[in-house]
C-alpha cells in the first residue's frame, strides 16, 4: 500500500512544518508568510550536502536545520521593528525573494531544474529507500518534533510565549526579555522547519524550486488554520486533513474539462467556510 | 537607445501598477483588511469586459460595463463576506485566509468559464505605434498612462475634496474615533470597497489588452503593487503611485546592469531592506 | 454524483472480472499557468481513446484514462504517480512538460510503469530511465537542424536567445547555444522570461540592442504577444524558434510574418481535425496531435499484447513497444531508441501560413 504509505510520510513530514508554523504565526503572533522558504532552504542544503559530501544523513539533517535556525531568526527580526499588518508585505517579499534565489542561483540550487538524484538516507549501513522503510524515519522525527513541543507548552517558556501575546507590554515591565523570548521560539520553528526539509528532500529524492513557493507558505497557514491554531492537536490534524482533501475531492464526479479547476474552487470554498463558521480550526483555539 | 525604451517601459507600466496600488491603498488604508482578493477583481474586469466585447458593445461601453461589475462586486465582499468576519471578532489572520479562499474562488471560476488559454481582445487598433523621441509606444500603452495619471487625480480629487473621501480618510486615521463619532464606519467601508474595487477594472482591463487574458494573471501585479502601497506609506495615495512608478522603472532599468531573472528578487529585497530602516513608508497620510 | 467504481478503487477493493476496461493514467497540468498547454494534451489522449471505444475498443477491452492534476509541479507528479500505480494499478502513465517528467522517471524505472511522454523535449528524457518513451524528438536534434539552417542555408551569423525560466526554457537555450555555434554562429545575449509572464518587451529590447540576425525563442505560450512585441519594438531581426510555433493563432496573427521554425512532422486528416473542433471547440494543434499520437502507440501495444495473450503490465507493455518498433499513428513514429525519430521540417510563416522551406529526413 505505497500510496497511503506515502501520505502519512508526508503528512508526518508537514506536521513538524505545521508545529514550525503554528509556534510562530499561532503561539508567538509573528504573522509570517514565508516559512516554505526557510523549509526550501533546509531541503537544498541537506540535498546539497548529501550529494557533494561524504556527510552522514543523520549529521547534513542537523546541520540544515542549525542553518534554518539562524535563518529563521534573520527572517523573524524585520517582525520586532515592523508591526503586523506590515510584516505580512514583508514576509511576502522574503518568501518571493527567496524563491528567486531558488529558481535562479543554478550553481547551488539547480536552478529552475532542480536537484534530482538526491541519495536515500543511510543510517547505520540501512538505507531507508522504500516509503514503508521510509516511514519510521518520519513517525520517528514528528514524535519528536511533538514532544519538543509540548514539553516546551508545560514550561514557563511556553507560559511566557503565551505571555507575550496577550499583552506584550505588560510581559516586558515585569523585566521579562520579550525579544529573548521571540528569538528563541523563532529559532526553534527553524529548526523544525529545517528537518522536515531534509526529511522531504530524501523522500522525494529530487528538489525543486516550486515545492517552496509563495503557494506553499499559504499552504503552510491554511493547515495550521483549518487544523487548529496555538493546539499541538491542531498542528497534526492539520497535515492529515488538509494533504487528504485534494484525494476525497476527487472522488466527486466532473466533467474533466473543468475539473481540476473545479476542484480548487471548492478547495478556495472550504476555506471560507471555516473562516466564517470556525475559525478556531478543528481542534483549535480561536486564532 | 535602450535605456530610454527601457525606461519609457517601466513609466509605462509603473502607471498600469500605480492604478492597482491606488486601488489597494484606498481599501486597505480604509479598512485594515488584506484583501488579496483584490487580484481576482482585477481578473474578473478583464474578462468581464471581454465578453461584453465579445457580444457586440463599443469599447467604451465594455470598460463601463467591467467597472461597475466590479464595483459591485467589491461592495458585496464586504458585506457579505469581511464584515461578517469583523463583526464576530475575527482576526486579519482570519480575513486573510477568507480573502485567500475567495480568491481561489474566482479565479478558478474564470478559469473554469474562460478556460486557462491566453485571451485576446482582438483590438487592432491597441497595436499601431507612435514614435516619441526615439523609442516606440503603442495606443495602448499611452492609454495606460493617461488613465494612469487620471485615476491617480481622480482618487485624490476623491479623497481631499468630497465628504465621502474626507470621511474614509476619517476612518482611516481613527478607526475608534469614527464608529463613535457617528461617521458611520461600516458604510464607508463598502463604499470604499465598491470604488477601489471599479478602479482596479481599468488595469485589469488595460493590461491584458496589451499583454493578453489569463485567469490567475492578477496576483503577481497585486503582490508588487501592495509593496508599492506598503513603502509609499499606508493612506498615502500619492506614495502609492509614485513608488509603483519608481518599483517598475527600476525593474526594467536594473536590465542594463544584470539578467532579467534577478530584477525581482532585488526588487523585492530592497524592500525587506527598506522595512527595516523605514517601516512607516515614505510619505505618511 | 460519486462513482461508484472510484469509491471501490480509492479504498483498494478490487472490482469484479467483468470490468475489462483497461485504465490508463495520466498525470498532466490541468490548473495553473500551464494548463493551456495541459488540457490540450489531456483532449487529444481523450479524442483517440474515445474514438478507438467507439468501435468496441482495444481487441473487445475499453481504454479508461484517468487523468491526475500535477499543475506541472514535480513534487506533485511523484505522489499521484505513485497513486496511479499503487491504487489504480495502471500500467502506463502519460506526462508533459520536461521537470515533472523527470521527476517521475526514476519511480517509473522501479515501479516498471511505461512513462509516456508526448511533449516535453529536454535532452534529458532522453536517456532518463528505461521506461520513459518520449513519441516526440528531444529538442537537441530539432535545434541542430534548425542552426545548420540558419548558418549555412540562410547566412545568419549572429544570434540572441529569449527562452522560459524553466527545465524545458533552459534545456532549449543550452541546445541552441551548442548548436548554434558547432554550425559557426556566435551568441551575442540570452535573457530568460518567467514562466507565464507574457511581457516580453523588456528582454526584448535588451537583446535587440546588440543587434543580432535573429533571436531564438524557446517559450511554449503567449506566441501571438511575442509577436505583437517584437513589431512593436520594429525589431530587425528575424525570430526563430521550435515546433512551437504551429499555433494557429501564432500563424493566423499578421506580426509573426517572417518567423521561421522548425516542425516535427505530424499531419491529421482533414475529418479528424474537423471531428476533434466539433467536439471539443477548439483547435487539433500540435499538442493534441501529439497525445494522439502517443495514445495510439500505446494502444497498438496493448492490443498486441492482448493478442498474444499476455498480460497487460507496464514491463510487458516496454517489451512490445520495442518489438513493433515503427507504428503508424498520426505520423510514422520509429523507436531506435527510447526517443522517436520522425522527420523534421523547416517552416516559414508568411501571409498567414505555415509554409514548408526544406524537408530533413529521419537520421
Amino acid at each position: 500500500m505505497d500510496f497511503l504509505t506515502t501520505y502519512i510520510v508526508l503528512a508526518e513530514i508537514y506536521v513538524l512544518l505545521g508545529l514550525s508554523t503554528n509556534l510562530l504565526v499561532g503561539i508567538v503572533g509573528i504573522f509570517s508568510v514565508s516559512q516554505a522558504a526557510v523549509f526550501g532552504v533546509g531541503a537544498y542544503l541537506t540535498a546539497f550536502l548529501l550529494m557533494h559530501t561524504a556527510l552522514p544523513f543523520p549529521v547534513a539533517v542537523l546541520l540544515a536545520a542549525a542553518l534554518c535556525v539562524g535563518l529563521n531568526i534573520l527572517v523573524t527580526l524585520p517582525s520586532l521593528r515592523v508591526s503586523g499588518d506590515y510584516f505580512v508585505v514583508t514576509s511576502f517579499g522574503i518568501q518571493l525573494l527567496a524563491t528567486a534565489v531558488f529558481t535562479n542561483w543554478t550553481g547551488g540550487t539547480g536552478g529552475a531544474n532542480g536537484l534530482p538524484g538526491v541519495p536515500a538516507p543511510m543510517i547505520l549501513g540501512h538505507e531507508f529507500l522504500e516509503p514503508t522503510e521510509f516511514i519510521a524515519l518520519t513517525t520517528i522525527g514528528m514524535g519528536l518534533g511533538c514532544l519538543c513541543f509540548w514539553l516546551m507548552m508545560r514550561a514557563p517558556f511556553g507560559a511566557l510565549l503565551r505571555a507575550i501575546r496577550e499583552d506584550e507590554l505588560a510581559v516586558a515591565a515585569l523585566g521579562k526579555s520579550v525579544l529573548g523570548a521571540k528569538v528563541s521560539a523563532a529559532a526553534l520553528a527553524g529548526a523544525f522547519a529545517g528537518s522536515a526539509g531534509g526529511l522531504y528532500a530524501t523522500f522525494l529524492s529530487f528538489v525543486d524550486p516550486s515545492s517552496f513557493d509563495l503557494d506553499a507558505s499559504i499552504f503552510l497557514l491554511t493547515m495550521v488554520v483549518v487544523g487548529g491554531a496555538r493546539t499541538l492537536a491542531g498542528s497534526v490534524l492539520g497535515p492529515f486533513v488538509l494533504l487528504a482533501l485534494p484525494q476525497i475531492l476527487a472522488l466527486i464526479d466532473i466533467p474533466t474539462s473543468i475539473a481540476a479547476a473545479a476542484r480548487q474552487l471548492i478547495y478556495g470554498l472550504l476555506l471560507i467556510v471555516f473562516m466564517l463558521f470556525r475559525p478556531q480550526g478543528l481542534l483549535g483555539e480561536k486564532l | 537607445m535602450l535605456w530610454l525604451n527601457l525606461l519609457l517601459n517601466g513609466l509605462v507600466w509603473g502607471c498600469a501598477l500605480g492604478m492597482v496600488a491606488v486601488s489597494f491603498s484606498l481599501i486597505f488604508a480604509t479598512t485594515r483588511f488584506f484583501h488579496v482578493a483584490h487580484a481576482a477583481v482585477y481578473g474578473l474586469g478583464g474578462y468581464v469586459a471581454w465578453s461584453a466585447l465579445k457580444h457586440g458593445l463599443p469599447e467604451w461601453a465594455a470598460l463601463l460595463v467591467g467597472i461597475v461589475a466590479c464595483g459591485a462586486v467589491g461592495a458585496l465582499i464586504q458585506k457579505l463576506l469581511y464584515e461578517r468576519l469583523d463583526r464576530s471578532g475575527a482576526t486579519h489572520l482570519v480575513i486573510l485566509i477568507a480573502s485567500l479562499g475567495l480568491s481561489a474562488v474566482i479565479q478558478n471560476s474564470l478559469a473554469a468559464v474562460y478556460t486557462s488559454n491566453v485571451l485576446q481582445y482582438g483590438l487592432p487598433w491597441g497595436n499601431r505605434t507612435t514614435v516619441i523621441g526615439g523609442a516606440l509606444l503603442t495606443n495602448t500603452q499611452m492609454l495606460t498612462v493617461g488613465f494612469g495619471i487620471l485615476s491617480y487625480l481622480g482618487a485624490m480629487w476623491f479623497a481631499h475634496r468630497t465628504v465621502l473621501g474626507k470621511r474614509m480618510r476619517a476612518v482611516a486615521s481613527n478607526p475608534f474615533l469614527a464608529e463613535i463619532t457617528r461617521l458611520q464606519p461600516r458604510q464607508v467601508h463598502i463604499a470604499v470597497m465598491a470604488i477601489g474595487s471599479a478602479l482596479v477594472c481599468i488595469p485589469g482591463v488595460l493590461v491584458p489588452l496589451d499583454l493578453g487574458l489569463q485567469p490567475f494573471g492578477g496576483v503577481p501585479i497585486l503582490l508588487t503593487a501592495t509593496i508599492a502601497v506598503i513603502a509609499g506609506g499606508v493612506g498615502s495615495i500619492s506614495g502609492a503611485f509614485v513608488l509603483a512608478l519608481v518599483i517598475a522603472v527600476l525593474q526594467n532599468l536594473s536590465l542594463l546592469v544584470m539578467p532579467g531573472e534577478w530584477s525581482i528578487g532585488i526588487t523585492f529585497g530592497i524592500f525587506v531592506i527598506f522595512m527595516l530602516f523605514r517601516p512607516r513608508g515614505l510619505f505618511t497620510g | 454524483m460519486l462513482r461508484i467504481s472510484t469509491i471501490a478503487l480509492a479504498l483498494g477493493l478490487a472490482l469484479p472480472a467483468s470490468a475489462q476496461t483497461i485504465r490508463l493514467g495520466a498525470v498532466l497540468p490541468l490548473t495553473g499557468p500551464a494548463a493551456v498547454i495541459g488540457m490540450q494534451e489531456q483532449r487529444g489522449i481523450q479524442f483517440a481513446v474515445d474514438e478507438v471505444n467507439a468501435k468496441g475498443g482495444v481487441a473487445g477491452h475499453k481504454i479508461e484514462v484517468l487523468f491526475e492534476d500535477n499543475q506541472a509541479k514535480p513534487d506533485q507528479s511523484v505522489l499521484l504517480f505513485n497513486k496511479l500505480v499503487d491504487l489504480q494499478k495502471v500500467p502506463a502513465v502519460f506526462t508533459g512538460y520536461s521537470g515533472p517528467s523527470l521527476a517521475m522517471a526514476p519511480l517509473a524505472g522501479r515501479k516498471k510503469t511505461l512513462l509516456v511522454n508526448g511533449g516535453a523535449q529536454a535532452d534529458a528524457l532522453d536517456k532518463a530511465s528505461p521506461y520513459l518513451i518520449n513519441t516526440i524528438p528531444v529538442l537537441a536534434g530539432e535545434l541542430d537542424v534548425l542552426a545548420t539552417y540558419l548558418v549555412a542555408d540562410a547566412g545568419k551569423k549572429t544570434a540572441a536567445i529569449l527562452f522560459e525560466n524553466n527545465a524545458a526554457g533552459i534545456a532549449g537555450r543550452d541546445d541552441f547555444l551548442g548548436s548554434f555555434e558547432k554550425a559557426g554562429g556566435k551568441v551575442l545575449a540570452q535573457e530568460p522570461v518567467p514562466f507565464g509572464d507574457t511581457n516580453y518587451r523588456p528582454a526584448l529590447l535588451k537583446l535587440a540592442a546588440t543587434s543580432p540576425d535573429v533571436v531564438f525563442v524557446v517559450i511554449t505560450t503567449g506566441t501571438p504577444q511575442l509577436a505583437d512585441q517584437v513589431r512593436q519594438i520594429d525589431a530587425k531581426f528575424t525570430v526563430v524558434g521550435s515546433t512551437f510555433f504551429s499555433d494557429p493563432e501564432l500563424i493566423a496573427n499578421p506580426n509573426a510574418e517572417g518567423f521561421t521554425h522548425t516542425q516535427v512532422l505530424i499531419n491529421a486528416p482533414e475529418g479528424m481535425a474537423a471531428a476533434f473542433k466539433t467536439k471539443y471547440g477548439t483547435e487539433f494543434d500540435f499538442f493534441p496531435k501529439q497525445y494522439y499520437n502517443a495514445a495510439t502507440v500505446v494502444m497498438i501495444c496493448v492490443e498486441k499484447l492482448l493478442k498474444d495473450g499476455k498480460p497487460v503490465t507496464g514491463e510487458n507493455l516496454l517489451a512490445a513497444l520495442k518489438e513493433i518498433k515503427t507504428f503508424k499513428g498520426l505520423t510514422t513514429t520509429v523507436f531506435n531508441t527510447n526517443t522517436a525519430a520522425t522527420q523534421i521540417n523547416m517552416n516559414r510563416i508568411n501571409g498567414k501560413q505555415d509554409n514548408l522551406l526544406k524537408v530533413i529526413p529521419p537520421k
